[in-house]
C-alpha cells in the first residue's frame, strides 16, 4: 500500500485503502500493520493530527481489528 | 647474585602479582606478593584490580611469557596441606594456563613449558592485551566489539576459523543472543570486505528478515513480495529416496513394500530422462537419489488404484482395469479420481451375496501400503507442505508452526546444500571456493539428543565433514543442553552469552574447546550483550561487549508485549494488556487464518490504496 511519511516520533507513515477501509500503519521499527473496517474520516483525522502519536493511541488502539504484516 | 638482582628489579616493576609456589598440570598456585596487598594497582597510569576472577595474567619465563587465566581467588585456592597460618594471610590465586606468548607478540594457544615454583606472575595491562588480541588490520578478522573493561581494544575473530570450524551462539533469552548473531552477520555480509560472502540463516521465527532486508534474498512459505521476499520452494524430486520416503509415505513395516516403491520411483525417473534428456545423467548411471524430477501425484495415483481397486469378479471377470468396481457419482460416471488434484479414485466395497449376482473382490495387490497411500494422499491436500509437494501455490507459513515438520524441512534443505555443494567441490562455485556459512537460529528445536530425525543427521554430516566442502555451522540456542552434545563438540568456537541454568551451563563446559572452568563460572553474572568468547577463532578467550548494529539492522524481538514500557504515545507495539479492547469483539479472522492454516487474514489489502473521495484540506 502506497502510505505517507508522516512527522511522529513513533510512527513513520500511514496509508489508507478506500474500497476496504483498510488503514496501513509503518512504526520506526519498520513493523507494518494493517488495521481492518477503518472509517476514512478515521485516517484523515490521523493524518491531520498535530501528534500522530496521540491520536494513534487514543483513536485507533484498541478501537480496531488489526494484523501484522 | 645477577640474578636475584634481576629478580628484584622485576618484582619492582608494578605489574607483579605474586610467586608460583604449585603446579599442578595446566593449574597453578600462586601467592601474592606483598607489594600488592592494596587491591589495586597502576600500570602506565591505568588501574588495575587485582586478583579479578576472569582476567589475565602473564608468567615470563625465558624469552615467552605463558598466560592463564584466573580462576579462584582467596583461601581455598591455597595448595592442599598448605600451612593456613601465614605471615600474609591467605592471599592466594589460582591460574589456568592457556598459551604462550613470544616476546615478539604472537600469541599461540598450548604451552611449550611448564612455569615452575619460583617463577613470577604478573598482571596482564592493556598494551599485553594489544599485542595478543590485536591485528585489527588484516581483513580476515572481523570487529564485533571491544574487550569487556578495555574499550580501546577491539574483539577481533578470524573468519577462516570461525567458519570451517563451525561455531555455536548460546545464551539465555534476553541475553543479546540475537543481537550477537545479527553483529556477526551484518560484519560478515560486508560487501566491502566481503563480497562473496555466503550466508544462509534458518530463521525459523522470521526474527531476521527486517535486519537484512536488502542485503539478503528472503526466501519464505507463503511470501510476501512487498517485502521483497521470495517463495521457497523445495522439490521433493531433490530428496534423496530415503529422505523423500520420510516426508511422504513414512515409514513402511516391511523391505518388500520399500523396494517395490524404490523399483516403482526409478522407473518414474526414467521415464522422464528418456523424454527430457539432463546432462550428467543416463539411463545407465540413474539412480533413484539422482535429482530428477518426476511426478510424485501420478506415483501415488498409480500406486492408490493398484492396492485400493476391487472388481466384479462374476462371470470369472479377470482383475483387469475394464471390471474395475468404481463408485458413480449422482451423475452415473465412475468416481476416477484426478492425480493432478490429488483426489483418489473411490472403489465399490467387496460384495458377495447369495441372492445377488453381481460380485465384487479385492484387487490382487501383494503391496501393503494402505495407510502410508493415505497418509501422502492427505499430505498432498494439506498447505503446509506445499512448499514440498506443490511448490508454487498457496502455502502456510514456516514460523515455527509445527516443530516435527521444523525437523524435516530443515534437514531437507540442509540436504539439498550439502549434496550441491558437496559434488561442486571443484567448482567456482562449490563450497571449497566460496564457502557457505549456514546459521541454526533455535537450533535446539531441531537438533535435540533424542531427535532421530533428518535434520540431525545432515547437521551432524555437516558438522562433521562440512569443512573439507566448505560449510560451516552456526548454531544458535538458548536451550545447549538440549543440542546432541556430538554436534556441539564439533563446534570450534563458542559465543558463550549469560546462561543461569545449570544444566546448560553444565553442557557448555563439558564441551568446550579450552577447559577453563573459571570463565564458565562467569556465564551466569554476564550482562546483557557480553559474551565470552572461546575457541579457535579467538587467541585467547575473550570477554567481549558486543558491539550492537544499528537500531534499523536488529532483529525483532519475538518476545510478545505484556505492558509496553514507553508512554503509549511513543509506543511502537500496537496491542499489549494495557490496551482496551475493541469495543465489538469480532473474531472473524481469527476462524479465517486457522481454518486456512495462514497467518495472514484474505482481508489483507495487498493492492497499492486508493482513496476516492476528496481529502480534506491540512490544517496547518
Amino acid at each position: 500500500m502506497n502510505r505517507i511519511p508522516v512527522d511522529s516520533s513513533n510512527i513513520s507513515s500511514i496509508g489508507f485503502d478506500e474500497d476496504s477501509n483498510t488503514l496501513e500503519v509503518e512504526f520506526r521499527s519498520g513493523a507494518i500493520y494493517q488495521y481492518f473496517d477503518v472509517p476514512l474520516a478515521v485516517y484523515q483525522d490521523f493524518l491531520d493530527s498535530p501528534s500522530k502519536g496521540q491520536y494513534y493511541a487514543q483513536h485507533i488502539k484498541g478501537y480496531y481489528r488489526f494484523v501484522k504484516v | 647474585m645477577a640474578k636475584s638482582n634481576s629478580k628484584r628489579k622485576m618484582q619492582s616493576k608494578s605489574t607483579y602479582l605474586g610467586t608460583i609456589q604449585d603446579v599442578i598440570g595446566t593449574s597453578v598456585s600462586v601467592s601474592l606478593g606483598n607489594e600488592a596487598l592494596s587491591g589495586l594497582t597502576y600500570v602506565d597510569g591505568e588501574g588495575y584490580r587485582i586478583g579479578q576472577i576472569g582476567s589475565f595474567v602473564k608468567i615470563p619465563i625465558g624469552y615467552i611469557d605463558l598466560f592463564g587465566i584466573v580462576t579462584q581467588v582467596g583461601s581455598s585456592a591455597a595448595p592442599e596441606k598448605h600451612d593456613k597460618n601465614q605471615v600474609n594471610g591467605n592471599r592466594w590465586l589460582t591460574i589456568q594456563l592457556i598459551g604462550e606468548g613470544q616476546r615478539n607478540g604472537n600469541f599461540e594457544r598450548g604451552i611449550s613449558q611448564y612455569p615452575t615454583i619460583g617463577d613470577e606472575v604478573h598482571l596482564v595491562s592493556e598494551s599485553d592485551l594489544k599485542r595478543i588480541y590485536g591485528q585489527p588490520d588484516k581483513p580476515y578478522f572481523v570487529k564485533i566489539g571491544h574487550i569487556a573493561g578495555s574499550e580501546s581494544i577491539s574483539a577481533l575473530v578470524d573468519v577462516n576459523k570461525l567458519i570451517t570450524r563451525h561455531s555455536a551462539v548460546v545464551g539465555t533469552t534476553g541475553s543479546g543472543k540475537s543481537t550477537t548473531v545479527a553483529s556477526l552477520l551484518s560484519a560478515l555480509s560486508n560487501s566491502k570486505n566481503y563480497p562473496s560472502a555466503r550466508i544462509i540463516i534458518l530463521d525459523i521465527h522470521g526474527e531476521y528478515s527486517h535486519a537484512f532486508r536488502g542485503q539478503a534474498n528472503i526466501f519464505k512459505v507463503n511470501a510476501d513480495n512487498r517485502n521483497q521476499e521470495n517463495e521457497l520452494y523445495i522439490p521433493f524430486w531433490a530428496l534423496n529416496f530415503d529422505e523423500l520416503m520420510q516426508v511422504s509415505f513414512g515409514d513402511f513395516s516391511n523391505e518388500k513394500d520399500r523396494s517395490a516403491l524404490l523399483e516403482r520411483m526409478l522407473s518414474y525417473k526414467e521415464k522422464t530422462i528418456s523424454v527430457y534428456p539432463k546432462k550428467g545423467v543416463s539411463k545407465e548411471t540413474l539412480s533413484v537419489d539422482s535429482p530428477i524430477p518426476f511426478s510424485l501425484s501420478q506415483l501415488w495415483f498409480d500406486l492408490w488404484n493398484e492396492v485400493f481397486f476391487t472388481y466384479y469378479s462374476d462371470g470369472g471377470k479377470k482383475p483387469v482395469r475394464e471390471n474395475w468396481a468404481f463408485e458413480k457419482d449422482k451423475d452415473n460416471r465412475d468416481i476416477v479420481g484426478d492425480a493432478a488434484k490429488a483426489i483418489p479414485p473411490r472403489f465399490k466395497p467387496v460384495k458377495n451375496v447369495a441372492s445377488d449376482p453381481e460380485k465384487i473382490q479385492y484387487g490382487t495387490s501383494t503391496l501393503n501400503i494402505r495407510g502410508q497411500l493415505e497418509t501422502l494422499g492427505s499430505k498432498f491436500r494439506i498447505p503446509r507442505y506445499d512448499f514440498l509437494f506443490h511448490p508454487g501455490e498457496y502455502s502456510p507459513d514456516l514460523d515455527g508452526k509445527v516443530v516435527k515438520d521444523l525437523d524435516s524441512f530443515i534437514g531437507v534443505l540442509l540436504r539439498v546444500l550439502y549434496e550441491g555443494l558437496f559434488w561442486s567441490r571443484r567448482l567456482s562455485q562449490g563450497g571449497r571456493h566460496r564457502p557457505l556459512l549456514v546459521v541454526m537460529e533455535e537450533a535446539h528445536n531441531y537438533l535435540n539428543e533424542n531427535f532421530k530425525g533428518i535434520a540431525s543427521n545432515v547437521v551432524q554430516r555437516i558438522v562433521k565433514e562440512g569443512r573439507k566442502y566448505g560449510i560451516g555451522a552456526m548454531i544458535v540456542s538458548q536451550r545447549p543442553s538440549e543440542i546432541n552434545s556430538t554436534i556441539l563438540s564439533q563446534c570450534g568456537t563458542f559465543f558463550a552469552l549469560r546462561l543461569a541454568n545449570v544444566t546448560d551451563r553444565g553442557h557448555i563446559s563439558g564441551v568446550l574447546p579450552d577447559n577453563l572452568d573459571g570463565l564458565t563460572s562467569m556465564l551466569p553474572i554476564l550482562r546483557t550483550g557480553e559474551a565470552i568468547i572461546i575457541g579457535e577463532s579467538v587467541k585467547l578467550p575473550m570477554r567481549t561487549i558486543i558491539e550492537a548494529p544499528p537500531k534499523d539492522k536488529r532483529p525483532d524481538s519475538q518476545d510478545p508485549i505484556v505492558y509496553d514500557e514507553k508512554p503509549t504515545e511513543d509506543s511502537l507495539q500496537p496491542g499489549g494488556w494495557g490496551i482496551p479492547m475493541e469495543p465489538n469483539p469480532n473474531f472473524e479472522e481469527f476462524l479465517e487464518v486457522w481454518r486456512a492454516q495462514n497467518p495472514l487474514p484474505s482481508k489483507v489489502f495487498k493492492g497499492e490504496g486508493k482513496i476516492k473521495t476528496l481529502t480534506k484540506k491540512k490544517e496547518s
